[in-house]
């Protein structure tokens, strides 16, 4: 029996009062055509009424895996099985976390649960930020930082409230801690929904744009716990060596890394394989064919804390093939 | 086992198939009536030898079903937060209602009358007779499953790190609390009330002796099991989870400590996910995630194909006199056997 198609998960996160809400509203209300089940931790903010709400407990436990780090949220495998038995009547599902929430358990759901896995896949982590908060928030809240490290997609919102120097420096901080994730510029949360929701392999893509290294030294006037390390190899990459330096390194290191992911080039295959991690956990397939213009550079993007980039980039640069 | 996709099933011979149009949640039986719950809402009634009936019953999907202790109905538990009691003439009749919640688990027992629900964090019980809740227990965490020993005062309810155990007809019951780290998924109690397992997220069985509360493990599965079933003698404890269908000795004092287990109905590369024992004869029906349904006899290796592949089986029962094994899967695909046809 072939494979059914999973339904594209989106997880929306931000600080209280980021805008999270408005988003919500929006995706419940507009007409785009597409139906989305919603799974908020409080009912009572949105104003709409729909079958497809879900109320969610945010119920954290720890896995009896090995992995000391890995926990899950046991009320999404449960509610993402219910859904399931109403296939058909929603075409993807988001799910909204409180604002103190850690993203971690909620992506580690989505790499740990077979169940899950074979109906569900995670799409986009997507996270509100206060333009106006920000920086004390980072200041104060381990939260509001993990957030933004853990973001495929970042709504900068509320740039109405800061001036533009305040506006770049928001955007500098949020780009040393979170390198890839894309960044829109929004008021109350406008933005086009296509740009937030069922981004499938378009923020995969998005790695291969990063430069790497683009943030000078001097960029960094706060000493940001978090930080990005981009990866790049023009060479063809050999899945012998790449796979156990992968799975060393988030065994040492696994604690530290928040995130990470990979598009690469393999010798001889025309197929691209994809990589992506949350702390000890790792998912990769092969994911399309390269495109006869596409050049095969290989790309790495880690996210996490004490990062070391020049041991990171030995430890990929070995695992390419030499040049005769 | 010999037995494959390309054998003649014998629900050809000796059954017949109904198409339903949404996914089977829970399959029971009165007599020789099936009752099937749907992911739509609906509870299809399939009497013998007739079409099908159903009956809009809640607003979302189906979550949980179970035969009401008075036997003549079946109760329903759906993600609209009602509880209703459906009746073979298309009654319904609400027993309880928790906006917002799912009613994920339900039991009932014919010996106590006592019918329990799991909505979120409480256990809601009716006393026999009852049309509204009697009495509530509150527990940490989400109900991951509930279980009710053959008298129906033993309750169990299985939750994160651990299950609880109560006198379900008790309201001011007291509590025994058993830790163990992980999510409780589901859970059974030996008929006797001598033992209680649960399965668990890692995969697995934990399980407790309740006379010492003596921890057992039961590992080596390849998915959750999902599904529990006891032979008519409270002997064996069969489970899905894995290629075959895992039967666990419970005749001696010790359980299955220091046991192996039984595997009948392997098939490579396959899943089971339901197990049901005929409540005569020591045979077992097992379901499969790619739709195979097998009768194993658990005296030898020998298996009997009953349906071909198809979605995955996701409820699977034998009615009362062991004359009809009903099963449903994912795709709406109902199978009926008649063992009565059977020469």
């Amino acid at each position: 029996m072939a494979a059914e198609p999973t339904i594209p998960v989106t997880v929306l996160t931000g600080y209280l009062g980021a805008g999270k809400t408005t988003l919500l509203n929006r995706i419940l209300s507009e007409n785009h055509g597409r139906r989305y089940a919603v799974i908020v931790n409080e009912f009572g903010e949105i104003g709409i009424d729909n079958d497809l709400i879900v109320d969610a407990d945010e119920e954290v436990f720890e896995m009896n895996n090995g992995c000391i780090c890995c926990t899950v949220r046991g009320d999404l495998i449960r509610i993402i099985e219910g859904l399931m038995k109403r296939k058909g009547t929603f075409d993807a599902i988001v799910i909204e976390t409180t604002g103190l929430a850690d993203p971690a358990p909620v992506a580690q759901t989505f790499f740990v649960d077979d169940d899950v896995r074979a109906r569900a896949s995670l799409d986009a982590i997507v996270t509100v930020v206060d333009a106006r908060h920000i920086l004390q928030r980072l200041e104060d809240s381990h939260e509001a930082e993990e957030q933004i490290a853990f973001a495929d997609v970042i709504l900068l919102n509320k740039i109405d409230l800061v001036d533009a120097q305040e506006l770049e420096r928001v955007r500098q901080r949020i780009r040393a801690i979170n390198a890839q994730a894309r960044l829109h510029e929004t008021q109350n949360c406008v933005v086009p929904l296509e740009e937030v929701l069922e981004r499938g392999a378009f923020d995969l893509d998005r790695i291969l744009e990063i430069e790497p290294n683009f943030l000078s030294e001097d960029d960094h006037e706060h000493d940001d716990a978090i930080t990005s390390v981009s990866l790049r190899s023009e060479a063809a990459i050999r899945p012998e060596l790449f796979m156990p330096w992968l799975r060393m390194l988030t065994t040492n290191q696994g604690q530290d890394i928040l995130r990470l992911k990979g598009v690469l080039a393999f010798p001889d295959e025309e197929q691209r394989y994809v990589v992506q991690g949350v702390h000890m956990l790792l998912d990769g397939d092969h994911q399309r064919a390269w495109k006869p213009e596409e050049p095969r550079t290989s790309r790495m993007v880690f996210i996490g804390r004490n990062l070391d980039p020049a041991t990171l980039q030995q430890g990929f640069e070995a695992c390419a093939v030499r040049a005769a | 086992m010999a037995t494959t996709a390309a054998d003649s099933p014998l629900i050809q011979r000796h059954g017949r198939h109904v198409e339903l149009e949404a996914a089977p949640t829970a399959l029971l039986w009165l007599g020789t009536n099936a009752a099937v719950t749907l992911g739509d809402g609906r509870l299809c009634w399939i009497p013998d030898g007739e079409d099908a009936q159903p009956v809009p019953v809640h607003g979302g999907a189906i979550l949980s079903a179970c035969r009401h202790p008075d036997g003549t109905a079946i109760v329903t538990g759906g993600d609209d937060g009602q509880i209703c009691r459906v009746s073979p003439d298309g009654a319904v009749t609400q027993l309880g209602h928790f906006p917002r919640k799912w009613v994920e688990h339900l039991a009932a027992s014919p010996a106590s009358g006592l019918l329990v629900a799991g909505v979120g964090k409480e256990a809601i019980a009716w006393t026999r007779g009852a049309d509204a809740p009697s009495h509530r227990y509150a527990v940490a965490s989400t109900i991951g499953g509930l279980a009710l020993d053959a008298k129906g005062k033993r309750l169990a309810v299985a939750h994160y790190n651990g299950a609880t155990l109560l006198y379900g007809t008790n309201p001011d019951s007291g509590r025994v609390a058993l830790a163990w780290t992980g999510s409780h998924l589901a859970c059974t109690l030996h008929p006797e009330g001598r033992f209680l397992l649960t399965a668990l997220q890692e995969t697995g069985l934990h399980g407790w002796r309740l006379a010492d509360l003596r921890d057992m493990r039961m590992s080596g599965y390849t998915a959750k099991t999902r599904s529990f079933s006891w032979d008519r003698k409270g002997k064996w404890l069969a489970t899905s989870g894995d290629a075959a269908a895992i039967l666990w000795p419970f005749d001696g004092k010790d359980g299955p400590m220091g046991k192996a287990p039984l595997l009948r109905a392997e098939r490579k590369g396959a899943l089971v996910t339901q197990v049901a024992f005929h409540p005569k004869d020591e045979v077992l029906a097992v379901g499969y995630g790619d739709g195979i349904v097998a009768l194993a006899r658990l005296a030898d290796e020998n298996t009997l194909l009953l349906d071909t592949a198809g979605a995955p089986v996701a409820t699977l029962a034998w009615n009362d006199a062991g004359t009809r094994l009903g099963w449903g899967c994912e795709d709406g695909r109902v199978g009926i056997l008649n063992m009565d046809a059977r020469a």
